[in-house]
């Protein structure tokens, strides 16, 4: 039994006069992992920054079409964009902590949403690292600077950033690009345990990755949803030709 | 035969390449040995001038007490040669146009880098840098005409004094605040910005509680620099602080500082007189001064922010 989180209905995105996003319909389900494939440039990373609006901070973009969050259209103009952000948070490319240490790191979402009791703080970052399957390898180190961690544990410093502000969707721009093949198992392996409680959406160039960690997979390209639905049906039978060639490594 | 010719003729081209690849490695020599040259003259010529300067002031000494010199507030020549009431006022005009200038011009820099629209930017910035062009009697000039009569009018004294050149230098100092401390805002990752917005916080949260710190040793960097001009600040400092060597019991009481005594008395010392050592001596306290002030403001802001 699966329902829908987020749905996406006839969204068109604009940089300046470049058409970014054509007319894409898209639903995804609740406690799901959701892959967005294509190659580079097709929009799939536009995509996922329409779902907190995280494009708002780029000049020049216009978004028309619904979004619409729990059965509520986040692009409405009296939108809480900062509830909107805790409640869709994200992860990015490149792993990007903040310089100070992994525990202000973590605590810094819980802090700017007001939480000042020190115990309470001390919790949330020790749930949120123990959720982000890095409490044992950090504990020690708390106080001192998270630039000086491996970049697979910055990238769970950042994951677990995220979730001390317990967020219920979390969107990840290709998440383990700059990691190498032991930290990109153990961010999937992350994945796999995140699912549980939250609705995922992942970008990502890896087709295995998507093929390992996903549930839906959707397919873009320049700029149009080709197709989408249960990733072992997109890799297996793909409906397009297109996805196929993609899938199959026949695209230039 | 075909094959000789070719091989020949690869030979040839692989001389071709060692007689060009030493010609490169003898240009690499001599543009080194130019390098290390005009490096080792600059370092000379500073060497040179403060082992001059500490010299020729040294010789104050000869006649004058070391103590005195420092501690005194009584420049009188040659009974007293007290030079406490100037090294005072030199940091007391500093610190007051820290006080003013730093915040106002952080506050700037944040505006330009990370408020204003690009267009206002593109305004803004040349501004600023021309404002670094502007000769320090013009701020002198205006700082004597408008400044010192609104302190005269409003807070009283003669309005020369260390409140009138806080002020003028808290305006000359402001370009090289907002510049440098742009500069560093601007040099920071997109994604740290993101990242924070992304955890749902707003503008204000993101540049108070993540850029400002990571930005913090460029914006030390940009107060240290702003320091050292105002301590060493002389000409537009001379206009308004009314040349007088007493102690500023006041803001609004005539004094003066190293930099601005020095010009008053030089023009009357013969070089080679006591007098005229101890403003080579003044000068060379002013060196070590703002040198152990830059020194002392990294040691601080280093150990607090680990």
């Amino acid at each position: 039994m699966t329902s829908t989180k987020i749905s996406v209905q006839s969204l068109n995105l604009y940089y300046k006069d470049f058409q970014a996003l054509k007319n894409v319909n898209l639903e995804v389900e609740e406690n799901q992992v959701t892959a967005l494939i294509g190659p580079s440039g097709c929009g799939k990373s536009t995509f996922l920054r329409t779902l907190n609006r995280m494009n708002d901070l780029i000049e020049g973009v216009r978004v028309d079409g619904v979004i619409l969050l729990d059965g509520r259209d986040i692009y409405r103009p009296d939108v809480d964009v900062v509830n909107l952000r805790k409640k869709v948070g994200m992860v990015f490319q490149r792993p990007n902590p903040f310089p100070m240490s992994v525990y202000d790191n973590v605590a810094y979402g819980p802090r700017i949403h007001g939480e000042k009791n020190k115990r309470k703080l001390d919790e949330i970052v020790e749930k949120s690292l123990r959720a982000a399957v890095l409490w044992d390898e950090v504990q020690d180190r708390l106080y001192k600077s998270a630039l000086g961690l491996s970049g697979g544990q910055q990238q769970r410093v950042c994951i677990a950033r995220l979730l001390a502000v317990e967020p219920e969707v979390l969107l990840m721009d290709e998440p383990t690009s700059a990691l190498d093949p032991l930290a990109t198992l153990r961010i999937e392996e992350l994945i796999q345990v995140l699912r549980n409680d939250y609705t995922i959406v992942i970008v990502t160039h890896n087709m295995q990755q998507a093929a390992r960690v996903s549930g839906v997979t959707a397919f873009f390209l320049n700029g149009d949803l080709i197709e989408y639905g249960n990733t072992d049906v997109i890799f297996t039978r793909p409906a397009d030709q297109r996805t196929e060639d993609y899938i199959t490594g026949r695209f230039g | 035969m075909d094959l000789a010719m070719r091989i020949k003729k690869k030979k040839s081209k692989a001389t071709m390449t060692s007689i060009s690849m030493s010609l490169q490695l003898r240009y690499d020599r001599f543009f080194k040995f130019v390098f290390f040259g005009s490096a080792a003259a600059v370092s000379l010529v500073i060497f040179t001038i403060i082992l001059f300067v500490a010299f020729q002031g040294l010789q104050t000494f000869k006649e004058a007490s070391a103590l005195d010199f420092f501690i005194n507030t009584t420049w009188s020549p040659p009974a007293h040669y007290g030079i406490f009431s100037f090294i005072f006022s030199s940091f007391a005009t500093t610190l007051l146009a820290l006080l003013i200038g730093a915040p106002l011009g952080l506050a700037g820099a944040i505006f330009m880098a990370k408020i204003a629209p690009q267009w206002v930017r593109d305004v803004l910035r040349p501004a600023t840098d021309l404002f670094v062009g502007i000769p320090s009697v013009v701020y002198g000039w205006i700082g004597m005409t408008i400044f010192v009569g609104i302190i005269r009018d409003n807070i009283g004294g003669s309005g020369f004094g260390v409140l009138a050149a806080g002020t003028v230098l808290s305006v000359m100092i402001l370009p090289t605040v907002i510049s440098i401390s742009e500069d560093s805002l601007r040099a920071l990752p997109q994604s740290l910005e993101e990242a924070s917005y992304a955890l749902g916080a707003n503008r204000w949260q993101t540049i108070r509680r993540v850029l400002l710190p990571a930005a913090s040793p460029g914006l030390l960097a940009a107060v240290i620099l702003a320091m050292a001009r105002a301590i060493g600040e002389t000409m537009a400092v001379q206009m308004v602080i009314g040349n007088s060597p007493q102690f500023p019991a006041s803001l609004v009481l005539p004094t003066a500082t190293l930099t601005s005594w020095i010009v008053v008395e030089m023009g009357n010392t013969p070089f080679g007189s006591t007098i005229n050592n101890a403003l080579f001596l003044m000068a060379f306290t002013l060196l070590g001064l703002s040198m152990a002030t830059i020194l002392l403001v990294r040691v601080v802001v280093r150990r607090r922010m680990v």
